[in-house]
C-alpha cells in the first residue's frame, strides 16, 4: 500500500491477515484511496462488518470507529447505528455469504429502507475463512469443499436481488478494475441513500486451487477475461456471454 | 391515558396502565431513546407505546425485519450512543440469544423485556408461563454475566426497566426484565415519582474502552463519532479492542472479568423482599406473578395461625444466593411455585440444605392462591 | 361498600367487553383507588366468551385476579350462565341484559335486568354503546367510582369520534339506573 494511505491505517498494525494473492488486500487499498481522494474525516467514519475474511478489511486496519459484528448481522448494526447518529457515515464491509447468505434477508430489508448505508460486499464466490465451502454466490458447475462434483445450484445475482429490494445505487466491479472501482466508492461515499457495490475478489486458496486456477495470476487473468462492461456485452452472442461477468453502474 | 395527551418525556403522577405500558414509560423515564423491534405476542403493546413515545420525545423506533436484526440495531445503537431496548417473548428471544452473547462479550449496555408465554416453541402465544428464566441467564454460549429481575406488577414494570436501564449503563452489560404474560397485561394504578434515579455511562477519552486494572472493572465506554477510533469487536480482544484469538491469557482475563464486574457486585445488584419470615417454619421462595398468589395464600394461612412466610426474588440474574443460603438456614421446608418445571427451584436446591419442594404448572395459566394453600398445607 | 370489589363484565366479542374494563378501572384509579384490571386476551377477546375483570380496592391489591363475584355484568346468555355461580351469596349483585338474558330465579343474589341494548339501539341509535349504559346503571346504584371519573375515563380512551356518542350512552345508563334505583 502506498505511504499516503498510511495515516488511515490503525497505529502498529504492519500486516493484513489475507493470503497471498486474495483480492481482499487491493479492496482494502482502493477504499482507503477512494477517502483520500475525498479527504473524508475518518473521525466521523464508521465502518460496520461481519464474519470472514472480508470482515477484516476495516477491522482493525482502519483508523475510524469499526464495529465487527456476528455474522450476517452487519447491516442489521449499521442500521442502529446510523438511525441514532445519523452524523456517522456508515460503511458496511462484508463478504458473499455474510451479506447475501446467512445475512440476505437483512440485506433486502436494508436495501428496501433506503436508509444511507454505503456498502461494500466483497464477493469471492466461496466461504473463504471456514474452509471453501460453496456459498450463496458460487456458479454453478464450481467445485468446492462441499460440492466436489460440481455446485448444482445456480447464484444469486447479487446486484439484481439488491436493485430489485430497493437500493438506489447499483453497482459491480472487479478489483481488476482500480480506477472505475474508486470512482464508483467515491460516488457512494457522495450520495445518500442505499448504495451496493459488488466487488469480485479472487481467493487463490480456497476457489482457484479447486477449480484449476492454480496460481493467484490465473484467477486475475480469469476476472480480466471475464469482466466486460454493459456496452460490451451488447454485442455479445449467448455463448459468448455465458462466461462473461457484466460490470458497471446498473443503477445511479 | 391517552396517547395523545402525552407529551412529556417523564410522566408524573398516578396511571392506570398495562405492566406493557408501564415498561415503555419506564423506559423513557430512564432516558431510552432507541427501540428497534419485531412484534410478537404477548409483548407487542410495549412495541406500540415506544414507536408513539419515542416519536414524542425525539428519539429514533424502527420495527425490524426480525428478532436477529432487532437485538443487533439495539446494540448499534448503544455503540452510537444511545440508551436502547427491545422487547420480545419465547421465539423471539430465542432468536435474540446469539447478540446477547455479542452485547455480553462487547460489554455493550442495553434492554430487553422478555414478556413470557407459555413455551416451549410457539406453544400457546397468548397464555402465560416462566420457562425463560434459565434461558435468560445461559441463552448464548460461552461463559457471562447478565442482570435480570422479575416485575410482579404494572409498577414494577415501570420500576424494573429503570433499574435495568440504570444497571446496564454502570456495569455495561445487558440487563433484561423477566415479565410474563399475566403482568405484561395486567393493569394496574402505576405511582409514578416526582423525581427518578438514572444513571449514564462512564465516559472519559483516551482510556481503554475494553480493560481495567482491576480484574472485575468496568472501563468508560465512548460512542461512535467522537474521536476515539473504537475497535468493537465480538472476536476476544484487549484493552484496546484489538482481536486476540489466539492468546490464552487475554482470553481467560476477558472472560473471568466480564463475569466478576457481575458476580462481585452482586450485593449492590441484588435485591430481594421478604414476608412473615421472623418465626416462619415454612417459606414459599417465589418471583413473577405467581409472587402475588404466593402472598395472598401466605396471608390466608397466616389469617390461621400457620407459621409461614415467602421470599420475593426482584433480581433473579445474578441469583440472590446469599439471601436465598440464609433463608434455607431459616425453616425447615422451601415451596417454589413456578409456572415452568422447577428452573429456580433447582437454583435454590444449589444453596440450601433444607428440603426444596418445587410446585409446577405449564398449563398456560397462572397458579391461583388456592392451589399455592392446598400445597402449603400439604407441607405444613 | 366494603374496601374491596370484585367486578366482572362477561358478554360476546365485540359488545365492548374489554372497553368496559379499562373504563372502570381506569375511573377507579382517577377516583385514587388502587385497581388491578385484566381480560379475555387475543382470540378469546374475540370470539364469543369475553371477559374482563376489575379490582377497586382502598390498599394495595395482593392477588389482582378475582377470588370472588362481588359484581357480574352480564350481556350475553352463555357469559351468565358461565359466570352467575361465582357471584357471592347474599352481598353479591348481578346485571344483565334483560332483552338478551333469561335470568335464574333460584339465585341468592340480587339480579337486575337492564335494557342496555334495546335502549342502545332504540335511543341512541347504536348498540355498540350498550356497555356503556350498563357502567352509566351499574355506577348510579352503586357508586363504586364517581361518575365523574368514568366521564374522564371516557374522554381519555374512547376516540373524539366516538366520544359524544358514549358520554350519551353513559347518561341513558345514569338514567336507567336512577330509575331502578329509585
Amino acid at each position: 500500500m502506498v505511504r499516503a494511505l498510511e495515516k488511515y491505517i490503525r497505529p502498529g498494525i504492519k500486516t493484513t491477515p489475507f493470503c497471498p494473492g486474495c483480492g481482499h488486500g487491493i479492496l482494502m487499498g482502493l477504499i482507503l484511496r477512494a477517502i483520500d481522494e475525498l479527504q473524508m474525516d475518518m473521525k466521523k467514519m464508521l465502518f460496520v462488518s461481519g464474519i470472514g475474511c472480508a470482515a477484516w478489511i476495516p477491522s482493525p486496519h482502519y483508523n475510524g470507529d469499526t464495529l465487527h459484528t456476528l455474522h450476517g448481522r452487519a447491516l442489521a448494526f449499521a442500521t442502529g447505528a446510523k438511525l441514532f447518529n445519523p452524523e456517522l457515515c456508515v460503511m458496511v464491509i462484508s463478504g458473499d455469504g455474510d451479506l447475501s447468505s446467512i445475512g440476505g434477508n437483512h440485506l433486502i430489508h436494508a436495501a428496501r429502507r433506503n436508509l444511507d448505508l454505503k456498502v461494500i460486499c466483497a464477493n469471492n464466490m466461496i466461504y473463504g475463512m471456514t474452509g471453501g465451502q460453496v456459498a450463496s454466490t458460487t456458479p454453478k458447475g464450481t467445485k468446492t469443499s462441499t460440492t466436489d462434483e460440481g455446485n448444482p445450484y445456480p447464484p444469486f445475482d447479487l446486484c439484481r436481488l439488491v436493485k430489485a429490494a430497493g437500493a438506489t445505487y447499483v453497482a459491480r466491479y472487479s478489483v481488476t478494475q482500480p480506477v472505475a472501482l474508486v470512482r464508483a466508492i467515491k460516488r457512494i461515499l457522495l450520495r445518500e441513500g442505499f448504495s451496493f457495490i459488488e466487488v469480485l475478489s479472487p481467493c487463490p486458496t480456497q476457489y482457484g486451487r479447486r477449480n484449476r486456477l492454480d496460481r493467484p495470476e490465473d484467477l486475475i487473468r480469469d476476472l480480466i477475461r471475464r469482466c466486460v462492461t454493459e456496452e460490451e456485452a451488447e454485442g455479445m452472442t449467448d455463448e459468448e456471454l455465458a462466461e462473461k461477468i457484466i460490470t458497471g453502474e446498473f443503477l445511479a | 391515558m391517552p396517547l395523545k395527551s402525552l407529551q412529556s418525556s417523564f410522566l408524573k403522577g398516578t396511571f392506570y396502565l398495562s405492566g406493557n405500558e408501564a415498561s415503555a414509560e419506564g423506559a423513557i423515564a430512564a432516558g431510552c431513546r432507541f427501540y428497534a423491534g419485531y412484534p410478537i405476542t404477548p409483548s407487542s403493546e410495549l412495541m406500540e407505546r415506544m414507536a408513539f413515545r419515542l416519536r414524542e420525545v425525539g428519539g429514533v423506533f424502527i420495527q425490524m425485519e426480525d428478532e436477529i436484526a432487532s437485538i443487533c440495531a439495539v446494540i448499534g445503537a448503544s455503540w452510537a450512543g444511545a440508551k436502547a431496548m427491545t422487547a420480545t417473548s419465547g421465539p423471539g428471544f430465542s432468536l435474540m440469544q446469539e447478540a446477547i452473547g455479542y452485547a455480553a462479550f462487547t460489554e455493550t449496555p442495553c434492554v430487553i423485556v422478555d414478556v413470557q408465554r407459555a413455551g416451549p416453541c410457539t406453544g400457546q402465544a397468548t397464555r402465560v408461563g416462566s420457562g425463560d428464566m434459565m434461558q435468560v441467564k445461559w441463552g448464548s454460549h460461552g461463559d457471562y454475566q447478565i442482570i435480570a429481575f422479575s416485575p410482579w406488577s404494572s409498577q414494577e414494570m415501570y420500576d424494573f426497566t429503570i433499574k435495568a436501564f440504570n444497571l446496564s449503563e454502570k456495569y455495561r452489560v445487558p440487563a433484561f426484565v423477566m415479565a410474563d404474560e399475566a403482568v405484561g397485561h395486567l393493569r394496574e394504578t402505576v405511582r409514578i415519582p416526582e423525581k427518578i434515579e438514572i444513571w449514564n455511562r462512564k465516559k472519559q477519552k483516551g482510556i481503554p474502552p475494553f480493560g481495567t486494572e482491576e480484574a472485575d472493572g468496568v472501563p468508560p465506554m465512548p460512542s461512535f463519532g467522537e474521536g476515539e477510533r473504537l475497535l468493537v469487536t465480538g472476536s476476544t480482544h484487549d484493552a484496546l479492542g484489538y482481536r486476540k484469538t489466539d492468546d490464552p491469557e487475554v482470553h481467560s482475563k476477558l472472560v473471568q472479568r466480564i463475569n466478576l464486574k457481575i458476580l462481585n457486585h452482586r450485593k449492590e445488584i441484588v435485591e430481594t423482599e421478604e414476608y412473615f419470615l421472623e418465626d416462619a417454619e415454612v417459606a414459599i421462595l417465589s418471583y413473577g406473578f405467581t409472587a402475588r398468589s404466593s402472598l395472598y395464600a401466605v396471608k390466608g394461612l397466616r389469617k390461621e395461625g400457620r407459621r409461614v412466610g415467602m421470599m420475593r426474588l426482584k433480581t433473579i440474574w445474578p441469583f440472590p444466593d446469599e439471601k436465598v443460603s440464609e433463608l434455607g438456614k431459616k425453616v425447615r421446608k422451601i415451596l417454589v411455585p413456578e409456572m415452568n418445571l422447577g428452573q429456580v427451584a433447582g437454583e435454590v436446591k444449589k444453596y440450601v440444605t433444607c428440603e426444596v419442594i418445587s410446585f409446577n404448572q405449564t398449563n398456560g395459566e397462572i397458579i391461583r392462591p388456592e392451589k399455592i394453600k392446598e400445597e402449603l398445607r400439604k407441607i405444613l | 361498600m366494603t374496601q374491596t370489589q370484585q367486578i366482572r363484565v362477561s358478554g360476546f366479542g365485540g359488545q365492548g367487553v374489554v372497553l368496559a374494563g379499562l373504563l372502570l378501572g381506569q375511573a377507579g384509579a382517577i377516583d385514587g383507588k388502587y385497581v388491578s384490571g385484566s381480560n379475555s386476551y387475543g382470540a378469546q377477546a374475540r370470539g364469543s366468551g369475553c371477559k374482563s375483570e376489575i379490582v377497586l380496592s382502598e390498599s394495595p391489591v395482593d392477588f389482582p385476579h378475582l377470588i370472588g363475584v362481588d359484581i357480574l355484568i352480564a350481556m350475553s346468555q352463555g357469559a351468565y350462565d358461565l359466570y352467575h355461580g361465582e357471584v357471592r351469596e347474599d352481598s353479591g349483585l348481578i346485571l344483565y341484559d334483560q332483552d338478551l338474558v333469561v335470568p335464574k330465579e333460584s339465585l341468592k343474589v340480587k339480579q337486575i335486568g337492564i335494557p342496555a341494548t334495546h335502549l342502545a339501539i332504540k335511543r341512541l341509535k347504536n348498540k355498540q354503546v350498550a356497555n356503556i349504559v350498563f357502567l352509566g346503571a351499574l355506577i348510579e346504584m352503586t357508586r363504586i367510582v364517581s361518575p365523574k371519573a368514568l366521564q374522564k375515563a371516557i374522554s381519555m380512551h374512547v376516540t373524539e369520534r366516538f366520544r359524544p356518542l358514549n358520554l350519551k350512552a353513559f347518561k341513558l345508563g345514569i338514567d336507567v339506573g336512577r330509575e331502578i334505583h329509585g
